[in-house]
Protein backbone atom coordinates (compact mmCIF):
# COMPACT_ATOMS: atom_id res chain seq x y z
CA UNK A 1 0.00 0.00 0.00
CA UNK A 2 2.91 2.31 0.81
CA UNK A 3 4.30 1.75 -2.66
CA UNK A 4 0.90 2.54 -4.19
CA UNK A 5 0.72 5.90 -2.45
CA UNK A 6 4.32 6.70 -3.28
CA UNK A 7 3.76 5.93 -6.95
CA UNK A 8 0.60 8.06 -6.93
CA UNK A 9 2.59 10.94 -5.42
CA UNK A 10 5.37 10.48 -7.96
CA UNK A 11 2.85 10.45 -10.81
CA UNK A 12 1.13 13.62 -9.61
CA UNK A 13 4.47 15.35 -9.09
CA UNK A 14 5.48 14.32 -12.61
CA UNK A 15 2.33 15.92 -14.02
CA UNK A 16 2.90 19.21 -12.23
CA UNK A 17 6.61 19.35 -13.11
CA UNK A 18 5.76 18.54 -16.71
CA UNK A 19 3.30 21.45 -16.81
CA UNK A 20 6.04 23.79 -15.61
CA UNK A 21 8.63 22.29 -17.96
CA UNK A 22 6.27 22.82 -20.89
CA UNK A 23 6.51 26.58 -20.41
CA UNK A 24 10.16 26.32 -21.44
CA UNK A 25 10.20 23.49 -23.97
CA UNK A 26 8.04 23.32 -27.10
CA UNK A 27 5.42 20.53 -26.95
CA UNK A 28 7.25 17.80 -28.90
CA UNK A 29 10.46 18.30 -26.94
CA UNK A 30 8.80 18.10 -23.53
CA UNK A 31 8.73 14.51 -22.23
CA UNK A 32 5.37 13.20 -21.07
CA UNK A 33 6.52 12.46 -17.53
CA UNK A 34 3.05 11.39 -16.37
CA UNK A 35 2.83 8.72 -19.06
CA UNK A 36 6.42 7.62 -18.40
CA UNK A 37 5.67 7.04 -14.73
CA UNK A 38 2.60 4.95 -15.63
CA UNK A 39 4.56 2.83 -18.13
CA UNK A 40 7.58 2.34 -15.88
CA UNK A 41 5.41 1.45 -12.90
CA UNK A 42 3.47 -0.93 -15.14
CA UNK A 43 6.67 -2.78 -16.04
CA UNK A 44 7.42 -3.47 -12.36
CA UNK A 45 3.99 -3.85 -10.81
CA UNK A 46 2.58 -7.15 -9.59
CA UNK A 47 -0.98 -6.58 -8.33
CA UNK A 48 -3.06 -5.89 -11.41
CA UNK A 49 -6.17 -4.42 -9.76
CA UNK A 50 -4.29 -1.92 -7.58
CA UNK A 51 -2.08 -0.96 -10.50
CA UNK A 52 -5.05 -0.31 -12.75
CA UNK A 53 -6.61 1.88 -10.08
CA UNK A 54 -3.32 3.77 -9.79
CA UNK A 55 -3.12 4.30 -13.54
CA UNK A 56 -6.74 5.41 -13.66
CA UNK A 57 -6.17 7.91 -10.86
CA UNK A 58 -3.13 9.38 -12.58
CA UNK A 59 -4.95 9.48 -15.90
CA UNK A 60 -7.93 11.36 -14.51
CA UNK A 61 -5.53 13.76 -12.78
CA UNK A 62 -3.90 14.41 -16.16
CA UNK A 63 -7.35 15.16 -17.56
CA UNK A 64 -7.81 17.98 -15.06
CA UNK A 65 -4.54 19.57 -16.15
CA UNK A 66 -5.03 19.02 -19.85
CA UNK A 67 -7.36 20.27 -22.55
CA UNK A 68 -8.58 16.75 -23.21
CA UNK A 69 -12.04 15.38 -22.56
CA UNK A 70 -12.37 14.28 -18.95
CA UNK A 71 -11.68 10.55 -19.00
CA UNK A 72 -9.61 10.55 -22.18
CA UNK A 73 -6.24 10.28 -20.45
CA UNK A 74 -7.91 8.17 -17.75
CA UNK A 75 -8.90 5.51 -20.26
CA UNK A 76 -5.66 5.65 -22.21
CA UNK A 77 -3.42 5.42 -19.16
CA UNK A 78 -5.32 2.39 -17.88
CA UNK A 79 -4.75 0.75 -21.26
CA UNK A 80 -1.10 1.86 -21.29
CA UNK A 81 -0.56 0.44 -17.81
CA UNK A 82 -2.21 -2.86 -18.74
CA UNK A 83 -0.12 -3.18 -21.89
CA UNK A 84 3.08 -2.37 -19.99
CA UNK A 85 2.24 -4.92 -17.31
CA UNK A 86 1.47 -7.65 -19.83
CA UNK A 87 4.51 -6.84 -21.98
CA UNK A 88 6.71 -6.68 -18.88
CA UNK A 89 5.68 -10.21 -17.91
CA UNK A 90 6.60 -11.61 -21.31
CA UNK A 91 9.77 -9.64 -22.07
CA UNK A 92 12.59 -8.06 -20.14
CA UNK A 93 11.77 -4.41 -20.78
CA UNK A 94 13.11 -2.96 -17.56
CA UNK A 95 16.17 -1.19 -18.89
CA UNK A 96 18.26 -0.37 -21.92
CA UNK A 97 17.25 -0.42 -25.55
CA UNK A 98 14.18 -2.67 -25.11
CA UNK A 99 12.75 -0.15 -22.64
CA UNK A 100 13.46 2.78 -24.99
CA UNK A 101 11.84 0.95 -27.92
CA UNK A 102 8.82 -0.08 -25.87
CA UNK A 103 8.20 3.47 -24.56
CA UNK A 104 8.67 4.91 -28.07
CA UNK A 105 6.03 2.56 -29.48
CA UNK A 106 3.68 3.03 -26.53
CA UNK A 107 3.86 6.84 -26.77
CA UNK A 108 3.14 6.76 -30.50
CA UNK A 109 0.17 4.41 -30.03
CA UNK A 110 -1.03 6.62 -27.19
CA UNK A 111 -1.04 9.65 -29.50
CA UNK A 112 -2.91 7.77 -32.22
CA UNK A 113 -5.48 6.56 -29.70
CA UNK A 114 -5.91 10.09 -28.30
CA UNK A 115 -6.49 11.44 -31.82
CA UNK A 116 -9.00 8.67 -32.57
CA UNK A 117 -10.95 9.36 -29.38
CA UNK A 118 -11.02 13.10 -30.13
CA UNK A 119 -12.22 12.36 -33.63
CA UNK A 120 -14.92 10.01 -32.36
CA UNK A 121 -16.31 12.25 -29.64
CA UNK A 122 -15.74 15.70 -31.13
CA UNK A 123 -15.92 14.99 -34.86
CA UNK A 124 -12.64 16.80 -35.45
CA UNK A 125 -10.45 16.42 -38.49
CA UNK A 126 -7.40 14.17 -38.54
CA UNK A 127 -4.19 15.62 -37.16
CA UNK A 128 -2.03 17.40 -39.76
CA UNK A 129 1.30 15.92 -40.82
CA UNK A 130 3.28 18.49 -38.84
CA UNK A 131 1.65 17.33 -35.62
CA UNK A 132 2.46 13.71 -36.44
CA UNK A 133 6.08 14.54 -37.11
CA UNK A 134 6.12 16.32 -33.77
CA UNK A 135 4.48 13.22 -32.25
CA UNK A 136 7.24 10.95 -33.53
CA UNK A 137 9.86 13.31 -32.13
CA UNK A 138 7.96 13.41 -28.85
CA UNK A 139 7.85 9.60 -28.72
CA UNK A 140 11.62 9.51 -29.28
CA UNK A 141 12.18 12.02 -26.48
CA UNK A 142 9.95 9.95 -24.22
CA UNK A 143 11.91 6.83 -25.10
CA UNK A 144 15.21 8.51 -24.29
CA UNK A 145 13.91 9.76 -20.95
CA UNK A 146 12.43 6.37 -20.01
CA UNK A 147 15.60 4.80 -18.48
CA UNK A 148 15.88 7.68 -15.99
CA UNK A 149 12.25 7.50 -14.97
CA UNK A 150 12.48 3.72 -14.75
CA UNK A 151 15.50 4.07 -12.47
CA UNK A 152 13.56 6.52 -10.31
CA UNK A 153 10.60 4.17 -10.07
CA UNK A 154 12.92 1.30 -9.16
CA UNK A 155 14.57 3.34 -6.41
CA UNK A 156 11.15 4.28 -5.11
CA UNK A 157 10.19 0.63 -5.04
CA UNK A 158 13.34 -0.27 -3.12
CA UNK A 159 12.78 2.56 -0.68
CA UNK A 160 9.19 1.42 -0.15
CA UNK A 161 10.52 -2.00 0.86
CA UNK A 162 9.56 -3.75 -2.35
CA UNK A 163 12.15 -6.46 -2.96
CA UNK A 164 11.06 -6.67 -6.56
CA UNK A 165 12.97 -3.50 -7.29
CA UNK A 166 16.25 -5.25 -6.51
CA UNK A 167 15.93 -8.97 -6.80
CA UNK A 168 14.10 -9.12 -10.13
CA UNK A 169 16.06 -6.49 -11.93
CA UNK A 170 18.04 -9.25 -13.66
CA UNK A 171 15.69 -12.21 -13.75
CA UNK A 172 17.60 -14.28 -16.31
CA UNK A 173 20.21 -16.46 -14.69
CA UNK A 174 23.20 -17.89 -16.44
CA UNK A 175 22.75 -21.47 -17.63
CA UNK A 176 26.42 -22.24 -17.13
CA UNK A 177 27.10 -24.27 -14.05
CA UNK A 178 30.36 -24.06 -12.12
CA UNK A 179 32.68 -26.95 -12.75
CA UNK B 1 -13.92 -18.63 -3.08
CA UNK B 2 -11.51 -15.80 -2.11
CA UNK B 3 -9.16 -16.98 -4.86
CA UNK B 4 -11.97 -16.80 -7.38
CA UNK B 5 -12.83 -13.26 -6.21
CA UNK B 6 -9.19 -12.25 -6.39
CA UNK B 7 -9.02 -13.42 -9.99
CA UNK B 8 -12.12 -11.39 -10.79
CA UNK B 9 -10.86 -8.22 -9.09
CA UNK B 10 -8.62 -7.07 -11.92
CA UNK B 11 -11.18 -7.48 -14.73
CA UNK B 12 -13.81 -5.77 -12.59
CA UNK B 13 -11.53 -2.81 -11.80
CA UNK B 14 -10.58 -2.58 -15.48
CA UNK B 15 -14.20 -2.59 -16.64
CA UNK B 16 -15.24 -0.06 -13.99
CA UNK B 17 -12.43 2.32 -14.98
CA UNK B 18 -13.23 1.99 -18.69
CA UNK B 19 -16.90 2.58 -17.93
CA UNK B 20 -16.18 5.65 -15.77
CA UNK B 21 -13.85 7.08 -18.42
CA UNK B 22 -16.41 6.56 -21.18
CA UNK B 23 -19.24 8.09 -19.17
CA UNK B 24 -17.16 11.12 -18.19
CA UNK B 25 -16.07 11.65 -21.80
CA UNK B 26 -19.68 11.54 -22.98
CA UNK B 27 -20.72 13.91 -20.20
CA UNK B 28 -17.84 16.25 -20.95
CA UNK B 29 -18.81 16.29 -24.60
CA UNK B 30 -22.33 17.24 -23.49
CA UNK B 31 -20.89 20.09 -21.43
CA UNK B 32 -19.03 21.33 -24.49
CA UNK B 33 -22.26 21.36 -26.47
CA UNK B 34 -23.69 23.63 -23.81
CA UNK B 35 -25.72 21.25 -21.70
CA UNK B 36 -23.82 21.66 -18.48
CA UNK B 37 -21.85 23.84 -16.13
CA UNK B 38 -18.06 23.82 -16.24
CA UNK B 39 -17.15 25.67 -13.05
CA UNK B 40 -15.58 22.94 -10.95
CA UNK B 41 -16.50 22.60 -7.26
CA UNK B 42 -13.56 23.00 -4.90
CA UNK B 43 -13.08 19.28 -4.33
CA UNK B 44 -12.70 18.63 -8.04
CA UNK B 45 -10.53 21.65 -8.66
CA UNK B 46 -8.12 20.80 -5.88
CA UNK B 47 -5.48 19.51 -8.28
CA UNK B 48 -5.56 22.77 -10.22
CA UNK B 49 -5.16 24.67 -6.96
CA UNK B 50 -2.26 22.52 -5.82
CA UNK B 51 -0.64 22.64 -9.24
CA UNK B 52 -0.30 26.42 -9.34
CA UNK B 53 2.23 27.03 -6.54
CA UNK B 54 4.22 23.91 -7.39
CA UNK B 55 4.34 24.73 -11.09
CA UNK B 56 5.31 28.30 -10.28
CA UNK B 57 8.16 27.08 -8.07
CA UNK B 58 9.25 24.46 -10.58
CA UNK B 59 9.15 26.94 -13.44
CA UNK B 60 11.13 29.65 -11.62
CA UNK B 61 14.65 28.38 -12.47
CA UNK B 62 13.61 27.65 -16.07
CA UNK B 63 12.07 31.11 -16.37
CA UNK B 64 15.24 32.75 -15.04
CA UNK B 65 17.33 30.81 -17.53
CA UNK B 66 14.96 31.69 -20.36
CA UNK B 67 14.93 35.37 -19.37
CA UNK B 68 18.71 35.58 -19.31
CA UNK B 69 18.99 33.93 -22.72
CA UNK B 70 16.15 36.06 -24.10
CA UNK B 71 17.85 39.25 -22.92
CA UNK B 72 21.07 38.22 -24.62
CA UNK B 73 19.25 37.44 -27.88
CA UNK B 74 17.32 40.71 -27.61
CA UNK B 75 20.54 42.69 -27.25
CA UNK B 76 21.99 41.10 -30.36
CA UNK B 77 19.22 42.26 -32.65
CA UNK B 78 18.03 45.35 -30.80
CA UNK B 79 19.67 47.99 -32.99
CA UNK B 80 18.25 46.67 -36.24
CA UNK B 81 14.86 46.18 -34.58
CA UNK B 82 14.94 49.74 -33.25
CA UNK B 83 15.40 51.17 -36.72
CA UNK B 84 12.59 49.03 -38.10
CA UNK B 85 10.25 49.97 -35.27
CA UNK B 86 10.90 53.69 -35.67
CA UNK B 87 10.03 53.60 -39.33
CA UNK B 88 6.97 51.53 -38.53
CA UNK B 89 5.83 54.06 -35.91
CA UNK B 90 5.95 56.83 -38.49
CA UNK B 91 3.85 54.79 -40.88
CA UNK B 92 1.36 53.86 -38.20
CA UNK B 93 1.00 57.43 -37.00
CA UNK B 94 0.17 58.54 -40.52
CA UNK B 95 -2.28 55.72 -40.91
CA UNK B 96 -3.83 56.54 -37.56
CA UNK B 97 -4.38 60.14 -38.57
CA UNK B 98 -6.02 59.06 -41.80
CA UNK B 99 -8.35 56.72 -39.95
CA UNK B 100 -9.37 59.45 -37.52
CA UNK B 101 -10.09 61.82 -40.34
CA UNK B 102 -12.14 59.20 -42.11
CA UNK B 103 -14.13 58.49 -38.97
CA UNK B 104 -14.97 62.12 -38.32
CA UNK B 105 -15.68 62.91 -41.95
CA UNK B 106 -17.90 59.90 -42.33
CA UNK B 107 -19.99 60.78 -39.29
CA UNK B 108 -19.07 57.55 -37.57
CA UNK B 109 -19.27 59.00 -34.13
CA UNK B 110 -22.49 57.15 -33.48
CA UNK B 111 -20.72 53.92 -34.26
CA UNK B 112 -17.98 54.79 -31.81
CA UNK B 113 -20.59 55.41 -29.15
CA UNK B 114 -22.15 52.04 -29.89
CA UNK B 115 -18.78 50.36 -29.52
CA UNK B 116 -18.14 51.99 -26.20
CA UNK B 117 -19.46 48.93 -24.52
CA UNK B 118 -16.72 46.87 -26.18
CA UNK B 119 -14.04 49.23 -24.91
CA UNK B 120 -15.37 49.02 -21.40
CA UNK B 121 -15.22 45.27 -21.12
CA UNK B 122 -13.57 44.67 -17.74
CA UNK B 123 -10.21 42.93 -18.00
CA UNK B 124 -8.73 40.74 -15.32
CA UNK B 125 -4.96 40.27 -15.51
CA UNK B 126 -3.81 36.70 -15.03
CA UNK B 127 -0.52 34.87 -15.12
CA UNK B 128 0.12 31.70 -17.10
CA UNK B 129 1.49 29.18 -14.62
CA UNK B 130 1.47 25.97 -16.58
CA UNK B 131 0.95 24.46 -19.97
CA UNK B 132 -0.96 21.40 -21.08
CA UNK B 133 0.47 18.18 -19.70
CA UNK B 134 -0.22 16.43 -22.99
CA UNK B 135 1.44 17.37 -26.29
CA UNK B 136 -1.73 16.40 -28.16
CA UNK B 137 -3.79 19.28 -26.75
CA UNK B 138 -3.20 23.02 -26.46
CA UNK B 139 -4.30 24.61 -23.23
CA UNK B 140 -2.77 26.65 -20.41
CA UNK B 141 -3.42 27.06 -16.73
CA UNK B 142 -3.87 30.56 -15.31
CA UNK B 143 -3.79 31.70 -11.69
CA UNK B 144 -7.28 33.24 -11.59
CA UNK B 145 -10.46 31.32 -10.95
CA UNK B 146 -14.13 31.68 -10.17
CA UNK B 147 -13.44 33.48 -6.88
CA UNK B 148 -12.01 36.27 -9.04
CA UNK B 149 -15.08 36.33 -11.26
CA UNK B 150 -13.71 34.11 -14.01
CA UNK B 151 -16.26 31.79 -15.59
CA UNK B 152 -16.21 29.19 -18.33
CA UNK B 153 -16.77 30.93 -21.64
CA UNK B 154 -14.82 34.10 -20.85
CA UNK B 155 -12.45 35.06 -23.67
CA UNK B 156 -8.75 35.44 -22.87
CA UNK B 157 -6.64 37.99 -24.76
CA UNK B 158 -3.31 39.77 -24.73
CA UNK B 159 -2.42 43.11 -26.25
CA UNK B 160 -1.50 41.12 -29.39
CA UNK B 161 -4.84 39.41 -29.87
CA UNK B 162 -6.98 36.45 -28.88
CA UNK B 163 -5.41 33.73 -26.74
CA UNK B 164 -8.36 31.41 -26.20
CA UNK B 165 -11.33 30.66 -24.04
CA UNK B 166 -11.81 29.66 -20.41
CA UNK B 167 -13.06 26.08 -20.38
CA UNK B 168 -12.88 25.12 -16.70
CA UNK B 169 -12.51 27.00 -13.47
CA UNK B 170 -11.79 26.18 -9.88
CA UNK B 171 -11.81 28.79 -7.08
CA UNK B 172 -8.26 29.98 -7.73
CA UNK B 173 -7.36 28.67 -11.17
CA UNK B 174 -8.74 28.26 -14.65
CA UNK B 175 -7.94 26.26 -17.75
CA UNK B 176 -7.75 28.12 -21.05
CA UNK B 177 -8.24 26.32 -24.35
CA UNK B 178 -5.93 28.06 -26.82
CA UNK B 179 -7.08 29.01 -30.31
CA UNK B 180 -4.38 26.59 -31.53
CA UNK B 181 -6.22 23.59 -30.08
CA UNK B 182 -8.00 21.39 -32.60
CA UNK B 183 -11.17 21.78 -30.56
CA UNK B 184 -11.20 25.54 -31.13
CA UNK B 185 -13.34 27.00 -33.90
CA UNK B 186 -14.04 30.74 -34.17
CA UNK B 187 -16.38 32.66 -36.45
CA UNK B 188 -14.07 35.21 -38.09
CA UNK B 189 -13.93 37.89 -40.76
CA UNK B 190 -11.19 39.30 -42.95
CA UNK B 191 -10.69 42.89 -41.84
CA UNK B 192 -10.16 44.31 -45.33
CA UNK B 193 -12.90 42.63 -47.34
CA UNK B 194 -15.30 41.52 -44.57
CA UNK B 195 -15.19 37.98 -46.00
CA UNK B 196 -16.53 35.63 -43.36
CA UNK B 197 -15.31 32.16 -42.47
CA UNK B 198 -14.29 29.79 -39.71
CA UNK B 199 -10.91 29.84 -38.05
CA UNK B 200 -9.86 26.41 -36.79
CA UNK B 201 -6.99 25.30 -34.61
CA UNK B 202 -4.77 22.56 -36.01
CA UNK B 203 -3.02 21.49 -32.85
CA UNK B 204 0.20 23.02 -34.17
CA UNK B 205 1.57 26.54 -34.48
CA UNK B 206 -0.73 27.69 -37.29
CA UNK B 207 -4.46 28.09 -37.81
CA UNK B 208 -6.74 27.32 -40.72
CA UNK B 209 -9.27 29.80 -42.13
CA UNK B 210 -12.11 28.23 -44.13
CA UNK B 211 -14.20 30.46 -46.34
CA UNK B 212 -16.54 30.21 -49.31
CA UNK B 213 -14.61 30.81 -52.53
CA UNK B 214 -17.20 32.50 -54.74
CA UNK B 215 -18.14 35.35 -52.47
CA UNK B 216 -14.87 36.04 -50.75
CA UNK B 217 -11.97 38.34 -51.40
CA UNK B 218 -9.06 37.02 -49.37
CA UNK B 219 -5.37 37.71 -49.93
CA UNK B 220 -2.11 36.83 -48.26
CA UNK B 221 -1.35 39.40 -45.56
CA UNK B 222 -5.00 40.01 -44.68
CA UNK B 223 -5.80 40.39 -41.01
CA UNK B 224 -8.36 38.01 -39.49
CA UNK B 225 -10.63 39.34 -36.74
CA UNK B 226 -13.40 37.86 -34.61
CA UNK B 227 -16.81 38.45 -36.17
CA UNK B 228 -18.72 38.53 -32.88
CA UNK B 229 -21.22 36.03 -34.26
CA UNK B 230 -21.88 32.95 -32.21
CA UNK B 231 -21.55 34.61 -28.85
CA UNK B 232 -18.16 33.31 -27.72
CA UNK B 233 -15.81 36.17 -28.59
CA UNK B 234 -16.61 39.88 -28.83
CA UNK B 235 -16.37 41.45 -32.23
CA UNK B 236 -13.16 42.96 -33.58
CA UNK B 237 -10.46 41.06 -31.69
CA UNK B 238 -7.33 40.28 -33.68
CA UNK B 239 -6.83 36.58 -34.40
CA UNK B 240 -4.10 36.26 -36.99
CA UNK B 241 -2.70 37.07 -40.39
CA UNK B 242 -3.04 35.03 -43.57
CA UNK B 243 0.31 33.63 -44.67
CA UNK B 244 -0.72 31.27 -47.47
CA UNK B 245 -3.73 30.37 -49.57
CA UNK B 246 -4.39 26.79 -50.62
CA UNK B 247 -5.85 26.08 -54.05
CA UNK B 248 -9.58 25.37 -53.83
CA UNK B 249 -9.31 22.59 -56.43
CA UNK B 250 -12.93 22.82 -57.54
CA UNK B 251 -14.26 22.93 -54.02
CA UNK B 252 -16.61 25.66 -52.85
CA UNK B 253 -14.62 26.09 -49.69
CA UNK B 254 -11.06 27.39 -49.74
CA UNK B 255 -8.57 27.16 -46.92
CA UNK B 256 -5.98 29.74 -45.89
CA UNK B 257 -3.11 29.23 -43.47
CA UNK B 258 -3.10 31.80 -40.70
CA UNK B 259 -0.29 32.79 -38.36
CA UNK B 260 -1.74 33.69 -34.95
CA UNK B 261 -1.17 37.23 -33.70
CA UNK B 262 -0.22 36.00 -30.24
CA UNK B 263 3.24 34.59 -29.68
CA UNK B 264 2.22 31.46 -27.80
CA UNK B 265 5.82 30.52 -27.14
CA UNK B 266 6.19 33.52 -24.84
CA UNK B 267 2.81 33.60 -23.22
CA UNK B 268 3.16 34.88 -19.65
CA UNK B 269 0.60 37.57 -18.86
CA UNK B 270 -2.94 37.42 -20.24
CA UNK B 271 -6.22 39.25 -19.65
CA UNK B 272 -9.53 37.55 -19.02
CA UNK B 273 -12.44 39.48 -20.53
CA UNK B 274 -15.07 39.24 -17.84
CA UNK B 275 -17.97 39.23 -20.20
CA UNK B 276 -19.64 36.62 -22.30
CA UNK B 277 -21.89 36.99 -25.26
CA UNK B 278 -25.66 36.93 -24.74
CA UNK B 279 -26.00 33.41 -26.05
CA UNK B 280 -23.40 32.13 -23.59
CA UNK B 281 -25.28 33.73 -20.76
CA UNK B 282 -28.25 31.69 -21.84
CA UNK B 283 -26.08 28.58 -21.54
CA UNK B 284 -24.17 29.29 -18.37
CA UNK B 285 -26.47 31.60 -16.43
CA UNK B 286 -25.95 35.23 -15.51
CA UNK B 287 -22.38 36.44 -15.45
CA UNK B 288 -21.90 37.60 -11.90
CA UNK B 289 -18.59 37.54 -10.04
CA UNK B 290 -18.50 36.01 -6.61
CA UNK B 291 -19.63 38.60 -4.07
CA UNK B 292 -16.99 37.86 -1.44
CA UNK B 293 -14.08 39.07 -3.53
CA UNK B 294 -13.98 42.04 -5.76
CA UNK B 295 -11.97 41.23 -8.88
CA UNK B 296 -8.86 43.25 -9.57
CA UNK B 297 -9.88 44.81 -12.83
CA UNK B 298 -8.22 46.82 -15.48
CA UNK B 299 -10.09 49.07 -17.90
CA UNK B 300 -10.35 47.53 -21.29
CA UNK B 301 -8.70 49.82 -23.82
CA UNK B 302 -6.44 46.93 -24.80
CA UNK B 303 -9.37 45.39 -26.60
CA UNK B 304 -8.64 46.08 -30.23
CA UNK B 305 -11.78 47.08 -32.08
CA UNK B 306 -12.29 46.70 -35.76
CA UNK B 307 -13.24 50.22 -36.72
CA UNK B 308 -14.29 49.39 -40.26
CA UNK B 309 -17.03 46.98 -39.40
CA UNK B 310 -20.63 48.04 -39.76
CA UNK B 311 -22.50 48.44 -36.51
CA UNK B 312 -24.76 45.60 -35.51
CA UNK B 313 -27.10 45.29 -32.56
CA UNK B 314 -25.11 43.36 -29.96
CA UNK B 315 -27.99 42.27 -27.77
CA UNK B 316 -29.88 40.40 -30.48
CA UNK B 317 -29.97 36.64 -29.96
CA UNK B 318 -27.50 34.85 -32.19
CA UNK B 319 -26.99 31.24 -33.17
CA UNK B 320 -25.19 29.41 -30.40
CA UNK B 321 -21.57 28.54 -31.20
CA UNK B 322 -19.99 25.64 -29.42
CA UNK B 323 -16.61 26.06 -27.84
CA UNK B 324 -14.95 23.21 -29.63
CA UNK B 325 -16.97 22.05 -32.63
CA UNK B 326 -18.59 24.30 -35.14
CA UNK B 327 -19.45 23.64 -38.73
CA UNK B 328 -20.14 26.32 -41.33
Amino acid sequence: MKKWWLCLGLGLLALVVQGALATLLPPPWCPDLGLLVVLCVGLRWRGLAAGLALAGGLGFSADWLSGSLVGQHGLLRVLAFASALIAGRQLNLRAGLPLVAFVFAATLLYGIAAALISQFFLDMGWLPASVWLGGILHAAINGLCAPWVAAGVRLLGVWAGDEDGVSRALPIESSRRPV
Amino acid sequence: MPGFLNRLAAPIVFLVLVLIATVTMVRDRGDIAGEGHRDLPWWRGVLLEVAIPIQRAAAAPFDALGDAWGRYIDLVGIQQENVELRSRIVLLEQENLQFREALVAGEHLERIAAMRDDFETPMLPAEVVGLDVSPWFRSVLVDRGNQHGVRAGHPVVTEQGVVGLITRTSPGAAKVMLVLDRQSTIDAVVQRSRARGLLRGLGAGELEFEFVVRESDVEVGDLIMTSGLGGLYPKGLRLGQIVALEEPGGSLVQVARVRPMVDFGRLEQVFVMLRRGPSLDLLYGPNTPAPHEKPELLPGPTSPVDSESPSEPSAAPRPIETARVDRP
